[in-house]
């Protein structure tokens, strides 16, 4: 059996446009945030594991570089990874690792953005290789929305249906960012308002699509030894995996999409779930694009292949209902993408440990945590539960 | 350290070799070699880490391009950035988490299709108070050696014996891409880049990529009879601000210890037979003697005016000619964990030396070393 490991701390920023701060700054606030809400010292911490979006985003070659002062990483030992979207999932097993390979007893996990700063979508365009994709693959929204397309002609799902559906998960996480003191768009809207935004790339609207960020996020994981000397809650983790796929687009399937499933499928073996719709109280899915999510549904077993529509219909997945998504607002209201997986693990391991405030969903014990990357490319997952 | 972690093959491509393909297809060929060598099918494979860098690579999510030409398609699989020796070191501890029991490790960049080295570093350096200055690799570099040579009286001389060294080894690497007879005059005589640097103490600018294989003890004990063993590692960051660092004892000095606690080295000038260290320019090899405990404080220079770490001195380093022969700047970290292991394996062919029994491998990258790893390896 593998030596296990607990997060014990969790500090995010405010996100939104954060122009008061420069990179360093921000990220000292958020693991400012960590050491304190550990209750331990700098000094505590034995190692850092880091990550960001592609390097030209932030305008720092090896960024890790830059941020080590600001991560109380003088002196220490520091890795950096870097694999897109998916990164701040990556920076969450590259900690959990430094713990389970015995060599460390408390990790430091840190992830930031500032979109405000780079040319997000200029930078994601250089993603797809320079021969093949590129010319035709340029950003994210125009890879989500083939995605979109194909998942309903896969079904022959009526476009209206799909639609409204995209449009709830919209309205519902919008809802919950409002009781997310830390959420970047902070506003209701409506139905109405969602379908009746403007077009990004067909046939997803604006207010499908997430924002771009700045803002930071800090975990601290432990080893079960430190972790049962805290002397309260914590969130353990219970099961983690990550896939990729092709990196040419059409070489793989985008709805039954392998990378998605595989991920959930051998960390729920790792954490012993069998039915996740009943033994998962919460889920942090990545969801940049409404349609996206009902995708994510499917492949992570929350209902059958081609069924999510009735899911966000039945209430299933919206608050209150018997899995609720995205309680934070999830990526949809705030997305500073280099911490933005990071989050949803921050964000599940505060529901586990009942000290989500107001976007609590009461009695949480179980939570998916889900990250996704590369040109439609990579998933990983991360399971925490209360209990060991 | 809990489960222990075996390298148990070794592959690397050439310069040329590199210079004619894209990094999707040599990361296919030096992954699909590897796995050859032990009769191994990407099935089999239980994770891997891959490390390259998006500017290196010249393009964003490095790993995407390659992810399945790696044999990663579906797997458990990340990458590391900026430092080839990074994925060993995840690659080691996601063996020694019990969590899988084989895992390849890569590490690729094609220098010869991205900018130039300056402009890359000088990336590195804060954009507000230290880029618009112009720092970047060489010049960093030379105010360490100033700051070196004017403390210890390390000559340059001194610093160009190890150019001499590593690239006249180099002529027994097939895999080197700088190497040839030089004197102490040639370097002395080449063009200054940052004066005390000159030319030939700079390592060139290469092609290259490397994978290893790692496992666990079970699957190596069933899969080679001469398997290397991983015995230690450690790594350490300095801080960013140029002035804010002591040039002369930074994050290396660290790293060392931690490796050297872990592998239960108390006397590295005896106990190691063979280094591997991260030199992109001449006068650090001096340094980190030093820094590495080979000799002590300000005796760099001395170290190598003995012969100490020639092929037939007492502790040789770099007989593959290190990173003044060959610097694929993400894969050289690993390149040196790879040379390392192929003197445990007696494979190092004409560059190999005899009884070989504790090797160590070091690589660094940032600005005058910023950040420095460790491994120790061993039979």
């Amino acid at each position: 059996m593998a030596r296990r490991a607990a997060i014990i701390g969790v500090g995010q920023t405010k996100h939104g446009r954060r122009e008061d701060v420069n990179y360093v700054e921000l990220i000292y606030e958020a693991v400012k945030a960590a050491i304190a809400d550990a209750g331990i010292s700098p000094d505590d911490i034995e190692a850092v594991a880091q990550g960001s979006m592609p390097s030209p985003m932030e305008g720092v070659n090896a960024n890790h570089l830059y941020w080590a002062d600001a991560m109380t990483a003088f002196g220490k030992p520091l890795l950096r990874t870097a694999t897109c979207g998916s990164v701040g999932m990556s920076i969450a097993h590259l900690a959990t690792y430094h713990i389970t390979s015995g060599m460390f007893d408390m990790v430091l996990a840190v992830g930031a953005q500032k979109m405000f700063e780079g040319d997000p979508q200029g930078t994601m365009a250089t993603v797809a290789d320079p021969w093949f994709q590129r010319w035709f693959i340029a950003g994210a929204p125009g890879v989500f929305s083939m995605q979109a397309h194909q998942y309903m002609y896969r079904y022959n799902l009526p476009e209206e249906r799909v639609r409204e559906a995209a449009a709830r998960i919209s309205v519902n996480h919008h809802d919950n960012a409002m009781d997310n003191p830390y959420a970047h768009l902070r506003f209701k809207v409506t139905m109405e308002d969602v379908m009746k935004s403007r077009i990004i790339a067909y046939p997803t609207r604006l207010m499908d699509v997430c924002p771009s960020s700045d803002g930071a996020c800090a975990v601290i994981f432990a080893s079960e030894e430190k972790a049962k000397k805290m002397g309260r809650k914590v969130a353990w983790v219970k099961g983690m995996n990550y896939a990729g796929d092709e990196h040419f687009f059409g070489d793989s399937d985008k709805v039954v999409w392998e990378a998605a499933i595989v991920a959930a499928k051998k960390a729920y073996q790792q954490a012993g779930i069998t039915n996740p719709r009943k033994e998962l109280d919460v889920a942090e899915v990545y969801n940049p694009f409404t349609y996206q999510e009902l995708i994510f549904y499917e492949c992570f077993g929350f209902c059958d292949f081609g069924k999510a529509c009735e899911l966000v219909e039945d209430g299933v997945v919206l608050r209150g209902g018997e899995l609720p998504c995205d309680p934070s607002g999830g990526v949809l209201c705030t997305n500073p993408i280099g911490a933005t997986g990071l989050l949803r693990v921050a964000e599940a391991a505060l529901q586990v440990t009942g000290r989500a405030g107001d976007r609590q969903i009461a009695g949480a014990k179980t939570a998916l945590a889900h990250a996704m990357g590369g040109a439609c490319q990579f998933n990983g997952i991360m399971i925490v539960g209360s209990e060991l | 350290m809990t489960n222990r972690v075996a390298i148990v093959a070794v592959e690397q491509l050439g310069p040329e070799e590199c210079a004619n393909d894209n990094v999707r297809d040599l990361t296919f060929r030096v992954s699909k070699n590897l796995l050859n060598q032990v009769g191994l099918k990407r099935e089999d494979v239980g994770t891997i880490v891959s490390s390259s860098s998006d500017f290196w690579q010249g393009i964003s999510c490095s790993n995407s391009v390659y992810y399945d030409a790696l044999g990663a398609y579906l797997k458990n699989s990340s990458k590391t950035e900026e430092d080839g020796a990074f994925a060993f070191i995840y690659g080691a501890m996601r063996i020694m988490s019990g969590h899988y029991d084989t895992c390849i490790v890569h590490a690729i960049t094609k220098g010869s299709e991205i900018p130039g080295l300056s402009t890359l570093t000088n990336l590195y350096a804060d954009p507000f108070f230290q880029r618009p200055i112009g720092l970047d690799d060489v010049s960093t570099a030379a105010l360490q050696a100033m700051l070196y040579m004017n403390k210890y009286k390390i000559t340059e001389e001194q610093a160009a014996k190890v150019v001499v060294k590593n690239l006249g080894n180099a002529l027994d690497n097939p895999y080197a891409h700088k190497k040839g007879k030089f004197s102490v005059e040639d370097v002395l005589k080449s063009r200054t880049m940052a004066y005390p640097i000159k030319e030939l103490d700079c390592a060139t600018y290469s092609d290259g990529t490397c994978a290893l294989l790692l496992t666990s003890e079970e699957k190596a004990k069933k899969m080679t009879k001469n398997p290397v063993w991983l015995r230690g590692m450690g790594w350490c960051v300095d801080h960013q601000f140029f002035g804010d660092r002591d040039l002369l004892d930074g994050a290396l000095r660290k790293a060392a210890r931690m490796a050297y606690a872990t592998a239960g080295i108390k006397s590295p000038s005896k106990e190691i037979n063979v280094a591997e260290i991260c030199e992109p320019y001449s006068f650090q090899e001096l340094l980190y003697y030093e820094q590495l405990g080979f000799c002590g404080e300000g005796e760099g220079g001395k170290f190598i005016d003995k012969g100490n770490t020639t092929m037939k001195g007492k502790l040789p380093v770099n007989p593959s000619g290190g990173v003044l022969a060959h610097n694929p700047y993400v894969a050289r970290g690993l390149l040196r964990i790879a040379e390392a292991a192929l003197q445990l394996m007696g494979k190092a062919e004409k560059h190999q030396v005899d009884g070989v029994k504790t090797a160590l491998a070091h690589s660094t990258h940032g600005l005058a070393g910023q950040h420095h790893s460790v491994v120790i390896l061993g039979k």
